[in-house]
């Protein structure tokens, strides 16, 4: 249905005049007695609704289903005419409600049977009717101001749906003409106007009501032009249930909807499909429920032109058909969702009928139906799930045949799929801080960004730097990151947050002061990965990656940057003894490798001349007592001479894959710091340092010993 | 989409087509290298593809069911025989039925035609079925358009001004016209030879069967995805701007949230196995957190993925396409006002995940979600006078029922201006007052005639008691005294 098609707004002209005051003459017994109490009792007279009540009450329930299967941009205006007309709600949304017009209705009361017949006429409606369509809905001025190119395609058409009792077929013609000259009028006038539209079609459907018992005066026709612009169609309809069903076959006609009838629902209270009614808790008897709905939940039977095979029925006057699905019962398997084509709002037929409300009742608290198509070859056939979703009941129709999808391929067969280290849990974390939540309508971010744009602007920001393995990372692997991890990717910091990142920071520095092993990975590299210290080098530049992504966003941002590069960068001598610490385990590692006594020796060499200068600058002398990772007291070393020292790299045998690797790390973070006096002057890699220590040789056992123990 | 490959194997088939006068082929050798570079195609770019192959002479056969096996498509295609007459429109029923019994009819299909545009002669003939189209009963109808949506490709191996010497073009725009229109003829350009006919196929590969490939984005997070099948684009008929939407390659993840059908295949290269991909990350996430991902595939049109298991111990990351619009799924509310959980002052989803902000309840509950008043039946309004009966033998201790189930009734009554029956119910009302028995509470005889004063006031229309909103209270009275 196209969305300015005449569906969009119909109009109800109901008939307010004296005549319609008068009974239907179809009688309801609202006094049922119950036998024990039928003794000596008179009943209450039976009573009868007039055709206004009639007409009232089956116009709501037109617009009930309506409302149901469209709860928008399907507009209706309510129109009762007498004396004059009575406009009784617009085409605002807000407006949309049968109770909106149940209400309006009762100001209106039923027409008064001593009015003057001559001032009264349906005349007065069906001109405000025409009126009404020339005004412009919401939807239609939304979609003229959005697209000021194409304001004009939105079209203007609608459906005028006049319940009256008109006098005869002249008569009938006589209103017709009418609406024709009025829409002629009226389209001159909206041409001069922002407000109004002209109609582009008008569909006519008049209902001539007349109570039982009556010959009509009216005859029935079918749907004509009287104009290019205006259509008419008249329905000669006894009042009561004839009106009703003539009604419920109109709305279905008018808003393309289909019917469905469940069948073989249980009611046996064991199913807990009902259970409230205490005079049936004792039967097990199966019951029917009609429900309408979009046709294209149909759309499968219509186009194999299986409607009549398959479980079809046809009523009244093979006007209205319906089709017969049969009541599964309730599984919760959910794979049946997967083939799922679509999901069609229902409206039961009969709302308030016991079987009715049993199902619905069900479907809203949370429960699933399935339904089975009865196929002739008796082969039973899923098509069709009815369930709820925020308090709406939808009929979900299902991929009954083979799918296309069948047997895909599995992801591991693609990129990435050999791949096993994958931060899954991780990254479920990071979905669950990206979930989605909606935000009210009204309120409004300063930003003027909307609400998917925002959560958009926060994956972008949580995904500056995310390593998809574990081996691709340190820092995402270290409990103690987290809390700086979580904080650093938010828009803005409050001073507690920049407080707790800082902490973070000093944590870590504590924990590389005390040699704590990180969780670096060794995946393709041999032997034991890299040094502790590199391990935090490697550790400090992730973070640093990391943190200098969300940098730039807020001062608070930059202080944690700020922190971390002055953390890192450490005093001197700590450097230094770290890079002692270093030595000692190269040595060591060395020793196992090739046990090259030379490179070993001077690699001691260097460190005892490191740490003469530590002595001499005697700062943090207490730390390095305290850290039980201290080096050992290498005074049981035998001491070589000086001229053989070499800078760190050359200190080596043949070169193995780690030290090369070392190398290159101890090379990229060297561009990180302040070059050694030493080193940068070197000559040849070669400097002789502390020459004046030579003279002192004597000296460095006991200097060596006492600085380290 | 699956596809059928619908087969000439006429005799004319196998007219000779000299090839720079040193060899002889047949049209048919030449509609078989064409097919074979098809298949060849398929099976590495578009593997995913149901294909079924079918011949047809005077008669039809399906020689490939629909499979993912292009060797035995290729391997029967070597094997093809030569028959007789051409007569299109059997073949095209065949089509219908192989296609319906497989798929049924909500499958979108591709029918390929491979002929060399002599469409027969006589009954059978494409002509005739084409003049004969309207004047047939409804048992022999047309097959076309079919129930199905199709795109159908003409294949002709034979050269345009070949076909436009007699009829068959125009026979064949009207085949395609009648099929929906969704589709193209291809003929060969210039004279026929592999290279020409090589050319027409590739013409046919590129519009129907590339691959469709995409970046999928999460933030800074990216991966290069197939999808398929490939998505369609859709044209929504706003009547405003009949807009087509096609599917944008950039593909956007808005977020992660809490049903319709295509699916998605990362890329299907296995050389890059072993470097980290986005799709393998998100779709293992997504499985074990039993998310989706909502992902936005152009301007207001959104979809989900997620990951999908079928019966064996595979699974791969699936995307499903909601209708285009900003509300696709009511439950959900307007995608574009989804914002982040950060945001709100307390999660939604619970500290512990017990809750969910999903579903939105719809402002105006549905009829049958409340307590509407229909009368339409006897036995709705029976129901409900009963019930007010019922509810006033038991008076005082149900009161507060008995006066709810008597405004509803008062309500609808109004509205309905169908005052008679508040007449007639204040009388019944008055009645069970007479007949209460000598054991009843006072209470319940001052109720029950407060009620039906009320009500029949409320029967005269006098503004001051008929009014819609009005309600009727429950008499105070005090006993205990």
């Amino acid at each position: 249905m196209k969305m300015f098609s005449v569906a969009h707004k119909t109009v109800f002209v109901v008939d307010h005049c004296p005549y319609m005051a008068e009974s239907s003459r179809q009688q309801v017994e609202c006094d049922v007695l119950t036998k024990s109490r039928a003794q000596g009792v008179i009943p209450l007279a039976p009573v009868s609704k007039s055709l206004w009540t009639c007409a009232v009450e089956c116009s709501m329930e037109y617009c009930r289903i309506l409302f149901d299967v469209y709860p928008k941009d399907k507009l209706v205006n309510y129109i009762v005419s007498d004396s004059e007309f009575h406009i009784l709600n617009t085409w605002r949304r807000e407006d949309q409600s049968t109770h909106e017009l149940m209400s309006a209705l009762a100001a209106v009361g039923p027409p008064n049977p001593r009015e003057d017949p001559e001032c009264c006429s349906i005349l007065h409606g069906l001109v405000a009717a025409v009126e009404a369509l020339c005004k412009i809905t919401e939807l239609q001025h939304e979609k003229r101001t959005a697209l000021m190119d194409t304001a004009e395609r939105v079209a203007n058409r609608g459906r005028i749906i006049c319940l009256t009792n008109a006098k005869s077929d002249t008569h009938v013609r006589m209103l017709e003409d009418c609406i024709q000259e009025t829409i002629s009028e009226q389209n001159k006038l909206a041409a001069g106007s922002d407000r109004l539209m002209a109609i582009q079609q008008c569909d006519l459907v008049l209902v001539h009501i007349y109570p039982q018992g009556e010959e009509t005066l009216v005859s029935d026709r079918p749907k004509k032009e009287i104009s290019p612009l205006l259509t008419s169609e008249v329905h000669s309809v006894r009042a009561g249930r004839h009106l009703a069903s003539k009604l419920n076959i109109l709305v279905q006609q008018h808003f393309d909807l289909a019917s469905t009838t469940i069948t073989n629902i249980p009611m046996k209270p064991t199913l807990n499909v009902c259970e409230q009614e205490e005079q049936h808790a004792n039967t097990s008897a199966n019951y029917d429920v009609e429900l309408l709905h979009h046709r294209d939940a149909h759309i499968e039977f219509f186009k194999s032109g299986d409607l009549h095979m398959a479980g079809t029925s046809t009523r009244e006057n093979g006007v209205k058909e319906t089709m017969t699905l049969k009541w599964c019962t309730p599984r919760t398997n959910s794979i049946e969702l997967h083939y799922c084509t679509g999901a069609y709002r229902i409206s039961p037929t009969d709302v308030n009928s016991r079987p009715s409300s049993c199902l619905t009742n069900f479907l809203l608290n949370g429960r699933s139906v399935l339904l089975e198509q009865p196929r002739k070859s008796g082969s039973k056939v899923i098509s069709h799930m009815l369930s709820s979703h925020g308090g709406e009941i939808f009929l979900h129709v299902l991929n009954s045949n083979r799918s296309t999808l069948e047997d895909p391929p599995s992801i591991s067969e693609g990129c990435g799929g050999r791949v096993t280290d994958y931060r899954i849990t991780d990254f479920g974390e990071f979905m669950r801080d990206n979930r989605l939540t909606p935000v009210a309508e009204a309120s409004h971010d300063p930003s003027g960004k909307l609400p998917v744009e925002r959560a958009k602007a926060q994956l972008e920001r949580y995904t500056r730097y995310w390593p998809m393995i574990i081996s691709q990372t340190t820092i995402f692997n270290m409990q103690a990151v987290v809390p700086l991890a979580n904080l650093i990717v938010k828009e803005a910091l409050t001073e507690e947050d920049l407080l707790t990142c800082q902490k973070t920071i000093y944590n870590l520095v504590d924990m590389e002061r005390k040699n704590d092993p990180l969780p670096i990975s060794t995946v393709g590299s041999r032997g034991k990965g890299p040094k502790r210290d590199e391990q935090y080098r490697i550790m400090w530049n992730e973070l640093e990656t990391l943190v200098k992504t969300h940098a730039g966003a807020t001062d608070r941002h930059q202080r944690v940057l700020e922190c971390i590069i002055a953390c890192r960068s450490k005093p001197p001598e700590e450097e230094e003894r770290k890079k002692r610490g270093r030595k000692r385990e190269e040595r060591e590692d060395r020793t196992e490798k090739n046990g090259s006594k030379e490179a070993e020796d001077k690699s001691w060499q260097e460190s005892e001349r490191l740490k003469g200068l530590l002595e001499k600058e005697d700062q943090e002398s207490e730390v390095i007592k305290d850290s039980p990772d201290s080096p050992e007291p290498l005074n049981k070393k035998p001491r070589l001479i000086s001229e053989d020292v070499q800078p760190p790299e050359r200190a080596k045998g043949p070169a193995t894959l780690l030290s090369m690797w070392t190398n290159r790390i101890t090379v990229a973070n060297s561009r990180k710091h302040q070059e050694f006096f030493g080193r940068a002057s070197s000559v040849n890699s070669k400097f002789e340092l502390y020459q004046h220590l030579k003279e002192e040789n004597g000296m460095d056992a006991h200097e060596n010993g006492k600085a380290t123990r | 989409m699956p596809t059928v490959v619908l087969m000439d194997v006429s005799l004319s088939m196998t007219r000779p087509v000299s090839l720079d006068g040193i060899e002889e082929f047949q049209r048919k050798n030449l509609a078989v290298h064409g097919l074979n570079m098809l298949f060849e195609h398929m099976a590495s770019n578009y593997r995913l593809e149901f294909t079924a192959l079918m011949a047809f002479s005077s008669l039809w056969e399906l020689l490939v069911p629909f499979t993912r096996d292009y060797n035995a498509l290729q391997e029967a295609l070597s094997n093809l025989e030569d028959y007789d007459k051409t007569c299109l429109e059997l073949a095209l029923q065949g089509v219908s039925s192989v296609v319906q019994q497989e798929w049924g009819n909500g499958c979108p299909c591709q029918v390929v035609l491979v002929t060399d545009g002599s469409l027969g002669i006589g009954k059978g003939s494409l002509r005739h079925s084409l003049q004969t189209l309207k004047h047939r009963g409804d048992d022999k109808k047309f097959p076309l358009p079919y129930p199905f949506p199709t795109k159908m490709f003409i294949l002709c191996v034979a050269n345009a001004e070949e076909l436009q010497m007699t009829d068959a073009m125009e026979n064949l725009e009207e085949l395609l016209r009648l099929s929906g229109g969704d589709g193209q003829i291809f003929t060969v350009d210039g004279p026929l030879c592999m290279k020409s006919v090589q050319a027409m196929f590739g013409m046919l590969i590129d519009r129907a069967y590339s691959p469709f490939h995409a970046v999928l984005h999460c933030g800074n997070l990216s991966s290069d995805v197939q999808v398929f099948p490939r998505p369609e684009p859709v044209v929504v008929d706003e009547e405003v701007e009949p807009i087509p939407r096609a599917v944008s390659t950039e593909v956007d993840e808005v977020g992660t949230g809490t049903t319709d059908e295509l699916e998605e295949e990362p890329s299907a290269s296995q050389m890059a196995g072993k470097s980290p991909n986005f799709c393998v990350l998100l779709h293992g996430s997504l499985k074990v957190e039993g998310m989706v991902a909502l992902v936005q595939l152009g301007p207001e049109w959104f979809g989900m993925l997620y990951s999908q298991a079928d019966s064996k111990k595979k699974s791969n990351l699936m995307m499903s396409l909601f209708e285009p619009g900003s509300d696709p799924l009511p439950w959900l509310g307007k995608i574009s006002h989804l914002g982040p959980v950060s945001e709100a002052a307390e999660n939604p989803y619970g500290e512990d995940d017990s809750k969910s902000p999903f579903p939105l309840q719809p402002q105006v509950k549905r009829s049958y979600a409340q307590n509407v008043t229909v009368w339409i039946k006897a036995s709705g309004l029976q129901t409900d006078v009963q019930k007010i009966l019922r509810n006033a033998r038991k008076l005082p201790d149900k009161t507060q029922t008995f006066y709810k189930e008597l405004n509803r009734l008062r309500k609808a009554a109004l509205a309905f201006g169908f005052w008679e029956l508040l007449k007639g119910v204040a009388e019944l009302l008055e009645r069970e007052c007479t007949m209460l028995p000598d054991s009843a509470h006072p209470d319940a005889a001052f109720q029950l005639s407060h009620a039906a004063h009320q009500l029949k006031l409320a029967s005269s229309g006098d503004s001051q008691y008929a009014a819609f909103d009005h309600n009727i209270v429950p008499m105070h009275t005090d006993f205990s005294s």
